[in-house]
């Protein structure tokens, strides 16, 4: 029966549909313009393969301009071009190691740095590099205590500003909190939380596996020395194993939209780029954070310095994504919570980790909100 | 098929034995009432019925509607994400966190020895060509960035200092 019915179709794409042909009732305009709709977008997707196969190019990411204010070892400090109508600029801090910063630049029409640029803000980006095994001193502390000091200060030098607001993303997140927490007298105005983990309790899946019950943190960095860029890829990679079938899957898909081919090329691009971790700064991330929360439990210090998330006390916006499985909504809105900020909102988002602040989605749901956000502060 | 089968009386017979036999065996060991077989199926059983089933929906619908390439794509999404929950459930338990723990401790326990040795291999085998190891441009590679730093530290007082200056000419 299954083999008849295949047969009918072989015939009706052969012979066309209908007049005479002796199978049956001629079938509506409609379906048969459906078919070759159809039809059409598979050539296309033929053709696109075959481009893509035979003709791969290297996508152009992150063009919005901009100049390097700083650098510090392998990180830097770029201002981007745009009207500054806004007057308190925004230091964007992003993670450190796992993937490259152009996500939130990824092209034209597509990027985050782009709409906060058009809207008038004074963007600055924290770019922490790319790391090798002459980097695996590099701690979590040294980040709180030399590198994000000096950058804010470079932030205020170059925009000429009394004080600027922190966006952290993800790790940045974090990174920000613990350094805004140890330092009250560097003047933020406004601190944005994007998708960053604050309550470590509530981690998910990451949070079990690197447990202390089954991770030994220190014999992995004793014996590795760093977290090679392959070691970071499989376990991202195992966090969701089939999300590169389904990646595939939706390319087959959307094979035939010019469009989509682009936009995944360049997303394609910076998903396979990955960046190691620097040994120690891997062994106080996972020991003092994932293993021990001590941030939240406010028994975290840098530099001699403690840091308590209550010393925060700026307008605070944080923003979780719902399908977030890398920073679950609930341990990211923990960070409301901990802050003595009397302004301070949370807005929960469709989307994962990375869609959150990148693709389309991102362009009507989360950016305008930020935005939004901020500029009524700035 | 099954009538024809059963009135087949070496199928039949042979049937027999084999249900005697490992009655018998089971017996043996001692397991001869068994309340719930083992089912090495029932794990994979849930996805390949959900993504059968609604192929055989729409097989039975006749005629081959022109959304059936919308279908499919729909079918395989909903099949991935069936897997990607069944795995999700698997991988977050501590079962699978101690079993994956363990793997890593040993295989870092079988690394330890073997990179050390590999990399006093490497450096020996440098040093006899006296071509620089690893090791020691990694070494110079951190004191160039602790230099950065000291140079830094020296600018930033400069800057203090001229800062002052500049206040006292000014008063």
């Amino acid at each position: 029966m299954g083999l008849e019915r295949f047969a009918d179709v072989v015939e009706r794409f052969t012979h066309g549909y209908g007049s005479g042909n002796g199978h049956g009732p001629e079938p509506a305009p409609e379906v048969v313009r459906q078919w070759q709709e159809e039809l059409e977008r598979t050539l296309k997707r033929m053709q696109n393969l075959h481009r893509m196969v035979t003709d791969p190019t290297e996508p152009k990411v992150g063009q919005t301009p901009r100049v390097e204010i700083y650098k510090r070892n392998k990180s830097r400090l770029f201002r981007y071009q745009s009207r500054r109508t806004h007057r308190t600029p925004l230091l964007f801090v992003p993670n450190l190691g796992i993937s490259r910063p152009y996500i939130f630049d990824l092209m034209p029409g597509g990027s985050f740095v782009e709409h906060m640029t058009r809207e008038g803000f004074d963007f600055y980006l924290l770019d922490w590099g790319v790391f090798g095994p002459e980097d695996n001193d590099l701690s979590f502390e040294d980040c709180v205590t030399k590198i994000l000091p000096r950058m804010t200060q470079k932030v205020l030098e170059s925009s000429g500003a009394d004080s600027l607001s922190v966006l952290g993303y993800c790790m940045g997140a974090p990174l920000s909190a613990s350094f805004l927490a140890s330092h009250p007298e560097v003047p933020v105005k406004n601190f944005i939380n994007m998708a960053g983990p604050i309550d470590f309790s509530k981690i998910g899946l990451f949070g079990l596996w690197l447990d202390p019950k089954y991770f030994n943190v220190d014999r992995f960095v004793d014996t590795l020395g760093g977290v090679p860029a392959d070691l970071v890829k499989a376990g991202f990679k195992l966090l969701k194993p089939t999300m590169d079938l389904s990646t595939n899957l939706n390319l087959w898909w959307n094979l035939w939209n010019d469009r989509y081919v682009e936009g995944f090329t360049a997303l394609n691009k910076w998903a396979n780029e990955y960046v190691a971790f620097p040994g120690e700064f891997f062994r106080q991330w996972v020991g003092d954070f994932y293993q021990q929360n001590k941030l939240f439990r406010g028994e975290a210090v840098f530099g001699g310095r403690p840091a308590r998330l209550a010393s925060i006390s700026c307008p605070v916006f944080v923003v979780g994504a719902h399908e977030d499985y890398i920073a679950p909504p609930e341990c990211v809105r923990a960070l409301l919570d901990a802050v003595s900020s009397r302004d301070k909102e949370y807005v929960e988002l469709p989307g994962g980790h990375i869609s959150l602040i990148a693709g389309r989605g991102a362009s009507l749901h989360c950016w305008p909100k930020v935005s939004g956000w901020l500029a009524s502060r700035s | 098929m099954a009538d024809a089968a059963t009135s087949n009386p070496l199928f039949e017979m042979w049937r027999k034995q084999f249900e005697e036999s490992a009655a018998a065996w089971a017996r043996m060991v001692g397991h001869a009432q068994t309340p719930s077989p083992l089912d090495p199926a029932a794990f994979w059983r849930s996805a390949l019925t959900q993504w059968l089933e609604p192929w055989a929906r729409i097989l039975a619908q006749g005629a081959i509607p022109p959304d059936a390439p919308a279908q499919w794509k729909q079918l395989n999404d909903q099949w991935i994400e069936a897997w990607s929950k069944a795995l999700g459930q698997a991988m977050n338990t501590d079962a699978y966190a101690a079993m994956m723990g363990k793997y890593l401790d040993q295989w870092l326990v079988a690394a330890a020895p073997v990179k050390k040795a590999a990399e006093q291999q490497v450096d020996q085998a440098l040093a006899t060509f006296n071509i620089a190891s690893r090791t020691q441009l990694t070494s110079v590679a951190k004191q160039i960035v602790e230099l950065e730093e000291r140079l830094e530290r020296i600018e930033e007082t400069l800057a203090a200092i001229a800062r002052r200056l500049d206040d006292k000419e000014r008063r």
